[in-house]
């Protein structure tokens, strides 16, 4: 790849389209999370604001824009400003290799899945750096459980996409989706069920999302890692939060769900409806099933996600090499 | 143990100075007792050994004094007791039952914001129920006027033995009616 | 028996030295172990429900030690009971246990009718066991929708707010209050009920059922609240005994204690109903006993239903406003939502009650946190302090 002034000025467009794609993702999310909780819940959602309620995630992202920037008292400022930021902008790269389309892709790089898993390890050091440098003890709980959570969920996660790119033998997003077919019974998940279902509850995990939410429990340790921020900080924080969703969904459509491709039309529209169930699919968990205690979510992992991981992972590469 | 006479026995073992049996239809009690205070650690052993929990510690202020009204039930076959203490007002120090009944702990701290009895052996010494910076006496009643002697306030049932010297103490011979008149009427 | 230790405290306080924090943090760190963390959770945090607040010594996610620290809604009921007459006290107790205010109701307005000697009449009778135990399945499901809560499972508790404000519905007709009731009066209770409280009440209970039904099956019955909750927080017989735990944490410990059953009062005697003892002592059985109770409850309202008898609501010559209580003491204790409710009520004759204590359940099965929650993880003492069903105005009265 050349780094001709083209591909730069297609490097800036996308970043910017991909701001506006993470803004857009969290007025949505945030507007269809409150509407499917109520749903749940038996209660109407917001629906005061605007028709059906719909202006409503627009009205509290410009509160939170308004409010005054609060520091608590004997914060490491620097850090305390630097980690939702260092939150927020890994995200952005992260985008630039998924395809959304045939045609669609920021930066189609040979390693994007290479690139994705390495940026998106920067983002528990934004959970770090906040539960940290707020000088709080619930924040320095939620980084700790933060941390072990993340790197002991990663690697299940790793180790299920392996699985997937053993039997296309590509690192390339657009070469694995290529490689799938259009029907669902061509999809990579007929093929590898447990490496979907590793991957499933490891990005609901890696995303911090209930039953999973441990660093941010917020019957235990009120708000975890982000307990100090409030006004943009704790907006930036909130929107890599579904950025990271939207992200962990596209990575399962493109590895799982044969990406754009879908019945009848490829497109773009089907990467973003598969995803978009994921997303659903992790909404339902949240509002359905209690907290799991830290204990046992680390059991879950290391003592069954990982060595299945490891299992298929071995069955994979058995019958990769016989035929 | 649960019998009335085996507990008549057991308050008499702790040198009551008065044992009433009450009526519990009307009093919710099946006996009472009113004991030295210095007794009260192994009277609160044996209830314990016997199956009783403390309810509450009710503290009451009379012109004689702190009358500290330990309530007790059987956990097993329910029957509620009554022990009191005398604490003098000047000086109102009692025995903790913290030793015995680890939730007397929270009783007791009560007992001492609101009316200033000391209980020896409590291990914590700090305000339960008030605010850590009040500063000021309990709020006790200011009149002594508005203190009410013992014997008005029909405590003691059907008294089974009265030690003579309790008698004297609580019902000087000057006043007319007794606690047990009292309640018959 | 020594006497070092003791700070009093209306007098100059000793200086604890360096530690930080206020009186109570100081006295709690200063036998902390090093390497540790002192936390404070509460006054305010989201699952201390209400100003409760703990301090807990954490190494790393393990609580090695507890205590809790009250006093934040204290209100003084003891010694305004002092100054009030009996009639103007009414209205304080629906404020001492918010979640069940019938049942403090009761507790006062039985103790001073015990003492007096009133007879109240049967319908009222029948009445107050309805209004009871209607209070009390909405306390207890407000228990399961919060407890839910602290386990991380947010729904549960709109579910059970749904019921809730059904039985307020209902009791509005008659109580005239929703959240602080005060339906008793001396001889009797305050007004009688109508064709829609018992047309809502019979629809009420078949559907209830049918939810306690849905209940089990989407929540009781979820692996992950089991894992939570099953052998955590073991409370058996003895420590109960030593910190006077009463209601559903005893009867989970295996001992059917119901005051409705063992003293009776009302026309609980002529009511049949099942006390649950087990299966449990852990969190799970307090659960378990708690949901029991709601089917309970249902029962007894169904029965006292088909049973009310005609006649009036309030004895003959019922006490006025300007009662005095004639001079004498009496403790009376009803089976709260929480526990025995005991009221020792100690008059001299005069306008006032010379005293009136105030036995607050939870405040016994709070006493008990501390040494429950010695040597477990943070997220399973927050499973206990809930399972103990707490209400803080009850604890600090």
């Amino acid at each position: 790849m050349d780094l001709s002034i083209t591909s730069l000025a297609q490097i800036i467009i996308a970043c910017l389209m991909v701001i506006g794609l993470m803004v857009a993702n969290a007025v949505v999310m945030v507007y269809f999370e409150r509407k499917t909780a109520g749903f749940i819940q038996r209660r109407p959602g917001p629906y005061e604001v605007g028709p059906r309620g719909t202006i409503q995630a627009i009205c509290d992202s410009m509160k939170l824009l308004g409010k005054q920037l609060f520091i608590p008292g004997n914060v490491d400022w620097l850090l305390y400003f630097l980690a939702p930021v260092l939150a927020f902008f890994p995200v952005l790269l992260l985008f630039l290799p998924i395809p959304f389309g045939k045609f669609l892709t920021a930066m189609s790089v040979d390693e994007g899945i290479l690139l994705i898993l390495a940026f998106s390890g920067l983002g528990v050091i934004s959970n770090i750096l906040a539960g940290w440098s707020s000088n709080n003890k619930y924040g320095l709980l939620g980084a700790a459980r933060a941390v072990s959570q993340s790197i002991a969920y990663e690697i299940p996660m790793i180790m299920s996409l392996l699985a997937v790119i053993f039997l296309s033998g590509s690192l390339n997003l657009s070469q694995i989706v290529e490689e799938q077919g259009s029907w669902p019974w061509q999809w990579n998940i007929c093929v590898q069920p447990l490496a979907f279902f590793i991957y499933l509850v490891s990005l609901v995990g890696e995303t911090n999302r209930a039953p999973f939410d441990l660093p941010e429990a917020e019957s235990e340790l009120t708000a975890g890692f982000h307990t100090e921020y409030s006004g943009m900080g704790f907006a930036l924080f909130f929107l890599s939060e579904y950025a990271n969703m939207l992200l962990v969904s596209f990575v399962c459509v493109t590895f799982f769900l044969g990406g754009w491709k879908g019945p009848f039309l490829d497109g773009f529209w089907w990467t973003f409806i598969k995803a978009y169930l994921i997303m659903m699919f992790i909404v339902w968990l949240r509002w359905t099933f209690p907290r799991v205690r830290f204990d046992q979510l680390l059991n879950i992992n290391w003592k069954w996600l990982l060595p299945l991981s490891i299992l298929n992972l071995w069955i994979t590469a058995i019958v990769v090499k016989l035929l | 143990m649960t019998s009335l006479d085996s507990l008549a026995e057991l308050f008499r073992q702790a040198d009551a100075f008065v044992i009433s049996n009450h009526d519990f239809k009307t009093q919710g009690l099946v006996m009472s007792a009113v004991i030295p205070a210095k007794n009260l650690v192994s009277l609160g052993r044996s209830l314990c050994a016997g199956g009783y929990s403390l309810l509450d510690i009710s503290t009451l202020e009379a012109s004689e004094g702190f009358l500290l009204t330990y309530h007790f039930d059987n956990i097993n076959q329910p029957g509620r007791l009554a022990v009191r203490l005398l604490a003098p007002t000047g000086k109102p120090v009692v025995p903790s039952l913290c030793d015995v009944f680890q939730g007397a702990e929270w009783h007791e701290r009560e007992s001492r914001d609101f009316y200033g009895v000391v209980f020896d052996g409590n291990p914590n010494p700090l305000p339960l129920l008030l605010a850590e910076d009040f500063d000021g006496s309990p709020p006790l009643r200011k009149n002594p006027k508005d203190l009410a002697p013992l014997s008005a306030l029909g405590l003691f049932g059907q008294p089974q033995s009265v030690d003579p010297a309790w008698e004297a103490y609580v019902n000087p011979p000057a006043k007319e009616s007794s606690p047990k008149a009292e309640k018959q009427a | 028996m020594n006497n070092l230790n003791f700070i009093n405290p209306f007098s100059v306080r000793e200086d604890p030295g360096s530690s930080v924090g206020d009186l109570y943090t100081q006295n709690f760190s200063r036998h902390a172990k090093t390497g540790t963390v002192i936390l404070n959770l509460g006054p305010q945090h989201p699952s201390t429900h209400g100003v409760l607040r703990v301090i807990v010594e954490l190494e790393g996610e393990y609580v090695i030690r507890a205590e809790p620290v009250l006093g934040y809604l204290h209100r003084m009921h003891e010694k305004m009971a002092e100054v009030k007459t009996p009639w103007q006290f009414i209205p304080n107790m629906g404020r001492v246990d918010y979640l069940h205010p019938v049942a403090w109701n009761w507790a006062q307005v039985g103790a001073c009718e015990r003492l007096a000697g009133l007879e109240v009449p049967e319908r009222a009778e029948y009445l107050r066991v309805i209004s009871c135990e209607l209070n009390r399945i909405a306390s207890h499901l407000m228990w399961w929708g919060a407890f839910v809560m602290d386990l991380g499972g947010v729904t549960p508790i709109l579910y059970a707010f749904e019921e809730r404000e059904k039985i307020n519905d209902i009791l509005q007709i008659i109580t005239g209050s929703r959240l602080t009731i005060s339906y008793f009066r001396f001889g009797g209770v305050s007004a009688d009920i109508d064709e829609r409280f018992v047309r809502l009440t019979r629809e009420f209970i078949p559907y209830l059922r049918e939810r306690l039904k849905m209940y089990k099956a989407l929540v009781t019955d979820n692996v992950i609240l089991r894992r939570r909750l099953e052998d955590i927080g073991p409370m058996g017989v003895d420590i109960c005994q030593r910190y006077g735990a009463t209601g559903p944490v005893l009867r989970a410990a295996g001992l059917p204690r119901d005051v409705r059953r063992d003293i009776p009062y009302g026309v609980y005697p002529k009511l049949d109903f099942a006390i649950p003892a087990g299966p449990s002592d852990d969190c799970f059985g307090r659960y378990l006993v708690r949901l029991f109770e709601v089917e309970t409850s249902l029962n007894i309202v169904e029965q006292a239903l088909n049973e009310l008898p005609d006649g009036p609501v309030k004895m003959d010559k019922a006490p006025k406003a300007n009662w005095k209580l004639p001079a004498g003491e009496t403790y009376f204790a009803v089976e709260g939502a929480r526990g025995q409710i005991g009221v020792h009520l100690v008059s001299d004759g005069g306008k006032t009650p010379y005293r009136l204590k105030l036995r607050a359940p939870s405040f016994c099965n709070l006493s008990l946190f501390a040494e429950a929650a010695k040597g477990v993880l943070l997220a399973d003492a927050i499973a206990i302090l809930g399972s103990l069903d707490l209400v803080i105005p009850e604890v600090d009265r």
